[in-house]
């Protein structure tokens, strides 16, 4: 239907003036498209604002390209490269497995058998594999052995295979961990298979897939190691997989179970015996490295497997006992890796060109643009960021990037049907959304579910990220969403003049305070949702410091985020993880006993949840969320207030603040942010505005604010359905001033820039962005508060 | 559980005058639900459809909630040239397996399409859906709607 010819993706985000970012083009068909270095200005093509805005940079990079194909060889696998040791005649090899689509629908993008542990290739070698038809399966050469058992997904079963070359006797376990009281009994198959196992040269050991071939493919260029292409993806989990080189007993194979034991003395260790374990090829222990992308092999030779594309690890495996939760105080119990068909960590393509930013180069949003004669396009998003301590304005713009990362390639509009109800109205899909309908080797985002239907955690920045581009409405707003909609922000501070740095958040995390301090104003973008700790610690240091924020929207602060420190060696910002734990607005959930990421061992799911509520950052937090249309806000008697009064120059009190606007139709809509000062916001608080009574039946609340289903909850019903503009001081003349609202900023462009939420976005930020301290507060504005404790309206008046 | 009214009936020919009408003022929103804009493309004051009409409320959530997977596929709207052109499509049900039209009709802005959408579901869905007569073994799997992504 409709194909996006042109993709591609840059090696940074972020790029220091005077260095180089290098691209990575995919362009399927054509024989050469064109590179335009631009200026993003504004990305959203509604008629009712300002259009699409770019300008033109010279760059020595712009010009005629070659085209060429580039695939994405997604799905991740472990492999252990050739060495005689792993070509055995005889063996026994063995695994837990927790298959996830164990038997796939014909029409599925990946449909067939799937490897487990092989060393399989064009009919030469041996491996256990899942069949087409969802039974285990052992292959030794061209043989074929199944149970003829299907295997019950999302269920633990144990594998083993045992083949002995002398006698020919070849044996297939399936033992289900569970079994029911209608189970058939799953008997061992024996068959005789005669001539040992021959074994193709160079034919890796591999983990979850078996060696489909090797060749100079595209697909084998991408692949790891290159020059090898893997086939049979598996989805699912394995834990302890064990390879041995002679045919093992039954007894022998539990015992193998336990794993080598390296150093076995009468003081320490127990398992195989001496005798037994010199046939150890390798065992095993995905435990070991749980932050690494190495599965560590703790047999005698030391095979690890190299990990690619990045499974899922820190997951509970076949010995979970639910009694811890956190792994890296239960190691032995998260054994498991779970591999996706879909998992990607870095496309792995050649260069196509590069740019050497001048020196001098502004800081801004900038995109590689990529055309052809023939009408096809796209655009590779990056920022020219300064070096720490080359700050070259007052003002900072701080790039929501890990948000990015988190939605990047959401594939909700594709299949989800609770999207629909979620937005309330039939989604709309555009080029990108078809694109990755059909191309899941793209990957997803952190909102979709994997293929087999486990929740996606991991997101890389190293692969096209087709839902940051502009001219993209989102099926959520059926308007700009998170690249596009903060080009709205970007859009008015060109056009009112102001001169502004760019810094994402990257730079905050790895930067810290030394990022921020620079500025005397920084403003965030309209949904900054995904965080990581380094971040917010910088927040709330630059605040404290007398540093003033500027909240441009909603539902920021709200899950806990870290970057994958194995891979690092590729750059800053590789790989996001997420875990979306038991609360919060989850679009899937993770399983018991998988809170805790994999990379940096820290507890996932909402900063709320750590005691770091989101209302704590800048003032609100979200309070609900509602797709349909936006509102609008009422100033509040708060409003008045001489610590907040100057935010009101030139606005009536009687305005309608916000009724009209590019994302819904006005200023307070999609996500909405709330002041509660039993959930951080800071006692001495002001609402200013609010949208509280303005919202349809669309918007509800949020379910970490409730504790059971009751009726009531929705925009026309619930107090806490609103959005509050909401302004406070912090020590040493700073402050925040939070506008709560994700549609915010989409009316900013409204009417040229000429409108109430621009003059008011103006007066913060032309107070903001002075020199030296904010003026101080009135004496009587110090006062002792409490968080809970108030006065009611009621008896202020008997008073 | 309430039916979808069937053909013929006064409340659907009720329902569809009312769900034309919200999607009439809602042409120019940069957004879109069943209610009726008092100034057409502008939101400030919205009233009647969903907020009003209890069966139409009750039969768009039902139509909304429908299984992707089950039954006919749900229905969506393809934008086919940015601001210009949008198509009606069919979602596989198939991870990896894209939408596809269900047929040629063109449309010149984002909203007429609900409002055929609306009308084709009110056609596909059986007046039960949902209900004890329609059990299958599916129910018994956990299918929250949004596990297919």
């Amino acid at each position: 239907m409709c194909a996006m010819r042109l993709t591609g993706y840059a090696d940074l985000f972020g790029v220091n003036p005077g260095k180089t970012i290098k691209f990575y083009v995919n362009c399927d068909g054509p024989s050469a498209y064109d590179v335009q270095i631009v200026k993003m200005i504004h990305g959203d093509t509604n008629p009712r604002g300002p259009g699409h805005i770019e300008e033109a940079v010279d760059a020595a990079c712009n010009g005629s390209k070659p085209g060429r194909k580039q695939v994405i060889y997604s799905g991740s696998y472990g492999y252990v490269e050739d060495n005689p040791n792993l070509q055995v005649q005889s063996f026994t090899v063995q695994c837990w497995i927790w298959p996830t689509t164990p038997k796939t629908h014909p029409q599925y993008w990946k449909h067939g058998t799937q490897g487990l542990v092989a060393k399989w290739c064009n009919d030469q070698g041996f491996g256990l594999f899942i069949n087409e038809e969802g039974c285990a399966e052992l292959r030794i050469n061209g043989e074929r052995i199944t149970t003829g058992a299907p295997l019950r997904d999302h269920a633990w079963h144990f594998l083993a295979a045992s083949y002995d070359a002398e006698t020919g006797e070849a044996t297939l376990y399936h033992e289900p961990q569970l079994r029911y009281a209608l189970d058939p009994e799953i008997p061992p198959v024996t068959k005789t298979v005669s001539g040992g196992v021959s074994h193709q040269a160079d034919v890796p050991l591999t983990l979850a897939c078996y060696t489909g071939g090797m060749d100079d493919s595209l697909q084998a260029k991408a692949s790891r190691p290159e020059g090898i292409v893997m086939a049979g993806p598996y989805n699912g989990k394995i834990d302890s997989p064990r390879l041995c080189n002679r045919a093992l007993s039954r007894q022998e194979i539990e015992t193998m179970k336990l794993g080598a034991q390296p150093g076995l003395t009468e003081r320490r260790n127990s398992g195989p015996t001496g005798e037994l374990s010199q046939c150890i090829v390798g065992a095993w222990d995905f435990s070991d490295g749980i932050d690494t992308i190495v599965g560590r092999d703790h047999g005698p030779y030391l095979y690890d497997f190299q990990i690619v594309n990045c499974p899922t690890r820190a997951m509970t495996g076949h010995n979970f006992s639910g009694h811890n939760f956190d792994w890296k105080h239960a190691p032995k119990e998260y054994g498991a890796i779970h591999f996706h068909d879909d998992d990607v960590d870095d496309a792995r393509w050649d260069v196509d060109f590069e740019w050497e930013v001048p020196a001098d180069q502004k800081s801004a949003f900038y995109a590689a643009k990529l055309t052809t004669p023939e009408g096809d396009e796209d655009y590779i998003p990056f920022w020219v960021v300064p070096e720490v301590g080359k700050a070259t304005a007052k003002i900072a713009y701080m790039v929501p990037t890990i948000s990015y990362m988190a939605y990047a390639n959401e594939h909700l509009a594709n299949n989800a049907g609770g999207a629909e109800l979620l937005v309330y109205r039939v989604p709309i899909m555009q080029d990108q959304n078809m694109f990755l309908s059909e191309h899941r080797e793209y990957g997803g985002s952190i909102y979709d579910t994997h293929t087999d239907g486990s929740g996606l955690c991991l997101s890389s920045r190293l692969r096209p990220i087709l839902s940051i581009r502009p001219k993209y409405d989102h099926f959520l707003s059926q308007a700009p969403w998170q690249y596009p909609a903060d080009l709205h922000m970007i859009y008015w501070l060109e056009t009112m003049g102001y001169d502004y740095d760019v810094i994402t958040d990257e730079d905050v995390t790895y930067d810290g305070v030394a990022r921020l301090e620079q500025y005397n104003v920084v403003i965030t973008g309209s949904h900054p949702e995904h965080n990581t700790g380094p971040q917010l610690d910088a927040l709330h240091n630059y605040t404290q410091r007398g540093g003033r924020l500027m909240y441009m929207g909603a539902d920021a602060w709200y899950w806990v985020h870290s970057y994958h420190p194995a891979y690092d060696h590729l750059g800053r910002g590789i790989v996001t993880e997420m875990r979306r734990c038991e609360s919060g607005i989850r679009t899937w959930r993770a399983d018991p006993g998988e809170y805790y990421h994999q990379g940096t061992g820290e507890l996932g799911g909402m900063w709320r949840y750590r005691g770091r509520y989101l209302h704590s950052v800048a003032g609100t937090g979200m309070s609900s969320e509602g797709f349909d249309i936006s509102s609008y806000y009422s100033r509040t008697p708060e409003s008045n207030d001489p610590r907040v009064a100057w935010a009101f120059e030139g606005i009536e009190y009687d305005e309608k603040l916000g009724n009209f606007g590019l994302v819904g139709g006005g200023a307070a809509g999609t996500e909405l942010d709330i002041v509660d000062t039993m959930l951080g916001s800071p006692p001495h608080t002001l609402v200013v505005a609010t949208s509280a009574g303005r919202h349809t039946e669309a918007y509800l609340l949020v379910m970490e604010d409730f504790g059971f289903n009751q009726q009531g909850l929705d925009g026309t019903q619930h107090p806490r359905v609103r959005s509050d503009i909401a302004y406070h001081e912090t020590p040493n003349g700073g402050g925040c001033f939070a506008f709560s609202s994700i549609a915010f900023c989409g009316s900013l462009p409204w009417n040229n820039c000429d409108n109430n939420i621009s003059k008011l976005v103006g007066n913060v930020l032309n107070r903001f962005m002075v020199d030296g301290p904010l003026p101080e507060p009135p004496a009587d504005a110090y006062q002792h508060r409490g968080r809970a404790d108030y006065d009611p309206p009621a008896n202020k008046a008997a008073k | 559980m309430i039916t979808i009214p069937k053909k013929g009936t006064p409340e659907r020919e009720r329902l569809i005058a009312e769900h034309k009408a919200c999607i009439e003022t809602m042409k120019g929103v940069p957004g879109c639900t069943i209610l009726r804009c008092e100034t057409p493309g502008d939101t400030t004051v919205v009233t009647g459809g969903i907020h009003e009409d209890f069966l139409l409320n009750r039969v768009l959530l039902r139509m909304r909630a429908m299984n992707p997977a089950d039954g006919p596929r749900k229905l969506v709207v393809i934008c086919t040239k940015v601001e210009k052109e949008w198509r009606i499509g069919r979602l596989s049900g198939v991870r990896g397996v894209p939408p596809t039209f269900v047929n040629d009709k063109v449309y010149d802005n984002e909203q007429d399409p609900q409002h055929d959408i609306f009308l084709m579901r009110l056609d596909e869905m059986d007046a039960e859906d949902g209900q004890a007569e329609q059990f299958h073994e599916g129910w018994k799997r956990r299918d929250d709607n949004w596990t297919r992504t």
